[in-house]
């Protein structure tokens, strides 16, 4: 069994008057990018702050790396970067004085050098010497993205990094989570924006109203759906497909150029075998696409819609 | 970790020099250098002042060195150093502090030292030149030793506070209004500089002390009332140790408050054993300041006192300082007393929802605990005449206990019935209990009604009344008890409230930083 990078167990955090998070329970394995789902209100940030130890919980417990949050602050904060949904940033320090502050804090070894390699990761080597209040939305992001990956933590959280950034600012970012799971970072990053976590995510978790409403692999997730939505093509025989897909007991078709989309019920094998026999019958499929594996299905019948 | 190596405290350092020094210091040496070049002008030409010595213009200059100096550094430094706090937690910065293994001792020594470096800088510049003045004149470099002493351990005392403002307080400009009632009662302590305690946690007589060297006459009105040490139960301490003691030994717990909130902002800002402990500090040490009036003996004449004015000037003496006491025991209340979310989130993590829980976090209990004290210390007063006295000591005492349950009972009730205008609410209470009767005695000329107010009882029995008047407040007293009890069942009633919905779970282990 994997080791589990981050464990959270059974945790709720109350604010007056709300349950802001309530029974959450989630782990996440060494190299895991586990996108945290959910519509705003869902508890996605005070979980992250939790975790990270800025919000005090009701009741649970946190792990990281085997370390507990309650009896080993001080190894857990050595081992975890948190990265917060808005900028916190020193606005008259330049960029390479901002991540000295934290370097000397963090004790980091080698500090110049480490400070140069967070400035490249994060493509801001251009702007090491202009001030903090210089910098667009999206360099501030990076810088404190830089900030939080000085001390090398074995796990990234990130609360909604894309918030207020513009398309290129996304495609940037999106960029360098790509390469910090290539690096074999444990990251959990929340999003209300399904798009943005799409494509590198490897585990999902889906709260609403404070509540785990699901998770696991993207596979998993799309696995236990019911009734899921696949869409595929074809360059001929297409009635004969039709007729082959509606007698597999494919729902709600729809035509799209050149195939369809419809909702399947059964199990991944029976999908396989449905792909099998239209192949077999002569139907030569150009796409095979279960909308399965897409974030933006599993979230929809997650149950969770209804804050959106 | 160091100072030099502290990144908080060079940061700070780095964006003070960012946004410039050089003028701040200017100003500094422009002013240090006026009162220099008027003290030069005196001794040059000395016929053309009114001075009578160079002591004496040495003084005045060198007072004026001090006013600057005091304004800089303890209201300027204040002012700095919660608004830098202020503004970092509003950006999210004192987070990302909180996050890093810095110490929650190294956070605070980083803001607490580097945030006002600007001030102290014009601080040392005054300082300087002062000296260059206190020599100049000819005057004892003990004066220039004893008031820097006095400024710098005032500085460090009111930054103290003043992180405590910022960590606290929204916005950052409001932890200066915190310093107001403390010259507002330091104004009011004029009259008897020597017996109360507001006027050695700031430095006031300390710094007036030092000033009166043996030059000045012993028939002078300001000698005698600056010039002798206080005493702590008769004993003469001097003056400067009075301060430099109380500003430490209260500082050890704003310094506690400090790094406790650092490293949970959800802890409470005093515990219960430092609320015990700083107001039994504050009380006894005031006590003891105004024992040698009476000896023990309160209620009996006063001995002729070489040093004072006519002995009755004393005789309100003793109101006052319950007046202070109410005033203290009040502030301590509020901070210690627990917010009502506090108490049902520990009720579900320990899964009992029910009243055990309130009394045992309830400032309530610390109420009855604080009046004991107060009351234990006025005794002090009373030994040598308990059984002539003792009624008017009793009722004080009684009046302290219904205050102070009274107050942390309508605290706790407006919080819970009232939420986020539970201020304004006890505001308005406390009007009607306490002042409203003062007013309807003017009103309508008639001062039995101003006895109904809950401050009347222990302040009208400690000014000497006669044996009627005690039977009138007591009866007054027996009337507020009446309130009291009304005021717990409804706080009670709220409590259960809160708690009703709280379904006891298994307990889990808190996860906090």
């Amino acid at each position: 069994m994997p080791n589990p990078m981050l464990s959270i167990e059974h945790l709720r955090v109350d604010f007056p008057g709300v349950v802001a998070v309530d029974d959450l329970s989630l782990t996440v394995e060494a190299g895991d990018v586990c996108g945290l789902i959910g519509p705003n209100g869902a508890g996605k940030t005070t979980t992250m702050r939790t975790v990270s130890g800025l919000q005090e919980s009701t009741r649970g417990t946190v792990k990281v790396d085997g370390h507990e949050l309650t009896s080993e602050p001080g190894e857990l904060k050595r081992r975890l970067g948190f990265m917060p949904d808005f900028c916190p940033v020193y606005d008259q320090l330049t960029a390479t004085e901002f991540l000295d502050h934290f370097a000397r804090a963090y004790v980091v070894p080698d500090r110049a050098k480490r400070i140069a390699e967070c400035l490249e990761l994060t493509w801001l080597t251009e702007k090491r010497d202009a001030l903090c209040e210089e910098l667009s939305r999206g360099m501030k992001q990076r810088l404190v993205l830089a900030k939080t990956l000085l001390p090398d933590p074995q796990v990234l959280l990130l609360d909604e990094p894309a918030s207020g950034l513009d398309p290129l600012g996304r495609i940037e970012l999106r960029k360098l989570l790509l390469q910090l799971r290539e690096v074999g970072k444990t990251v959990l990053i929340s999003s209300h924006i399904l798009t943005e976590l799409s494509g590198f995510c490897n585990k999902a978790a889906i709260m609403e109203r404070g509540r785990l409403v699901m998770s696991g692999t993207i596979a998993e997730l799309g696995q236990a759906m019911t009734g899921r939505r696949m869409s595929v093509k074809w360059r001929d025989a297409g009635d004969r497909a039709l007729q082959l897909l509606k007698a597999a007991g494919a729902k709600n078709l729809e035509a799209v150029a050149q195939g369809v989309t419809f909702e399947f019920g059964g199990d991944a094998d029976a999908l396989d075998g449905l792909l099998k026999t239209l192949v077999v019958e002569g139907v030569r499929v150009t796409e095979w696409r279960g909308s399965g594996d897409d974030l933006e299905q599993i979230f929809l019948q997650s149950g969770a819609k209804e804050l959106m | 970790m160091n100072l030099i190596d502290n990144p908080i405290f060079l940061t700070q350092k780095r964006l003070t020099h960012r946004a410039g020094v050089l003028a701040a210091a200017l100003i500094a040496g422009l002013i240090g250098l006026s009162l220099l070049s008027g003290l030069i002008a005196y001794l040059a030409a000395p016929r053309d002042f009114d001075f009578h010595s160079p002591q004496e213009a040495g003084k005045l200059f060198y007072g004026w060195i001090i006013a600057v100096e005091i304004l800089v550094l303890v209201i300027g430094g204040f002012s700095k150093i919660s608004r830098v706090l202020a503004d970092d937690r509003k950006a999210g910065l004192w987070d990302s502090n909180r996050l890093t293994p810095l110490k929650p001792a190294e956070i605070v020594a980083g803001y607490w030292f580097g945030s006002a470096l600007r001030e102290f800088y014009m601080g040392a510049v005054l300082a300087g030149i002062g000296l260059v003045i206190v020599v100049l004149a000819n005057l004892p470099v003990t004066l220039w030793l004893g008031t820097q002493a006095l400024i710098l351990g005032t500085t460090l005392f009111f930054g103290l506070l003043a992180l405590l403002a910022g960590m606290v307080l929204q916005r950052p400009n409001s932890g200066i209004l915190l310093l107001l009632p403390l010259f507002f009662l330091q104004m009011f302590s004029f009259d008897f500089p020597r017996f109360t305690i507001i006027n050695f946690l700031l430095p006031i007589y300390g710094i007036a002390n030092l000033f009166q060297g043996p030059t000045s006459s012993g028939n002078d009105y300001t000698f005698r009332t600056w010039h002798s040490w206080p005493e702590i139960f008769a004993l003469p301490v001097p003056p400067i140790v009075l301060s430099l003691g109380l500003q430490f030994l209260v500082g050890i717990f704003f310094w506690r408050a400090t790094v406790r909130r650092t490293a949970n902002p959800f802890k409470p800002l005093l515990l219960r054993w430092e609320a015990i402990a700083i107001f039994a500090l504050l009380v006894v040490v005031q006590q003891s300041l105004v024992w040698g009036i009476w000896q023990g003996r309160f209620g009996n004449p006063l001995a002729a006192d070489s040093h004072s004015r006519d002995a009755y000037d004393y005789e309100p003496m003793l109101s006052i300082v319950q007046g202070g006491t109410i005033l203290v025991g009040m502030l301590i209340l509020a901070l210690a007393s627990p917010l009502p979310e506090r108490v049902r989130v520990e009720a579900l993590r320990s899964g009992l929802g029910n009243l055990r829980l309130v009394f045992s976090r309830s400032a309530a209990w610390l109420a009855v605990a604080l009046s004991g004290i107060a009351a234990a210390a006025s005794a002090t007063q009373f030994i040598f005449s308990f059984k002539a006295h003792g009624t008017a000591w009793a009722l004080a005492a009684g009046n302290l206990f219904l205050f102070f349950l009274m107050f942390s009972l309508l605290l706790e009730f407006c919080r819970l019935r009232f939420k986020r205008r539970a201020l304004s609410f006890v505001v308005l209470w406390l009007f009607v209990l306490c002042i409203l009767p003062f007013i309807l005695a003017g009103v309508f000329s008639n001062a039995a009604l101003a006895k109904l107010s809950f401050l009347a009882p222990g302040t009208i029995a400690l000014a000497g009344s006669d044996s009627d008047d005690l039977k009138y407040l007591a009866a007054c007293t027996l009337a507020q008890t009446g309130v009291v009890v009304l005021l717990f069942i409804a706080w009670q009633r709220q409590w259960k409230l809160l708690l009703a919905p709280t379904a006891p779970g298994p307990p889990g282990k808190q996860v906090q930083n």
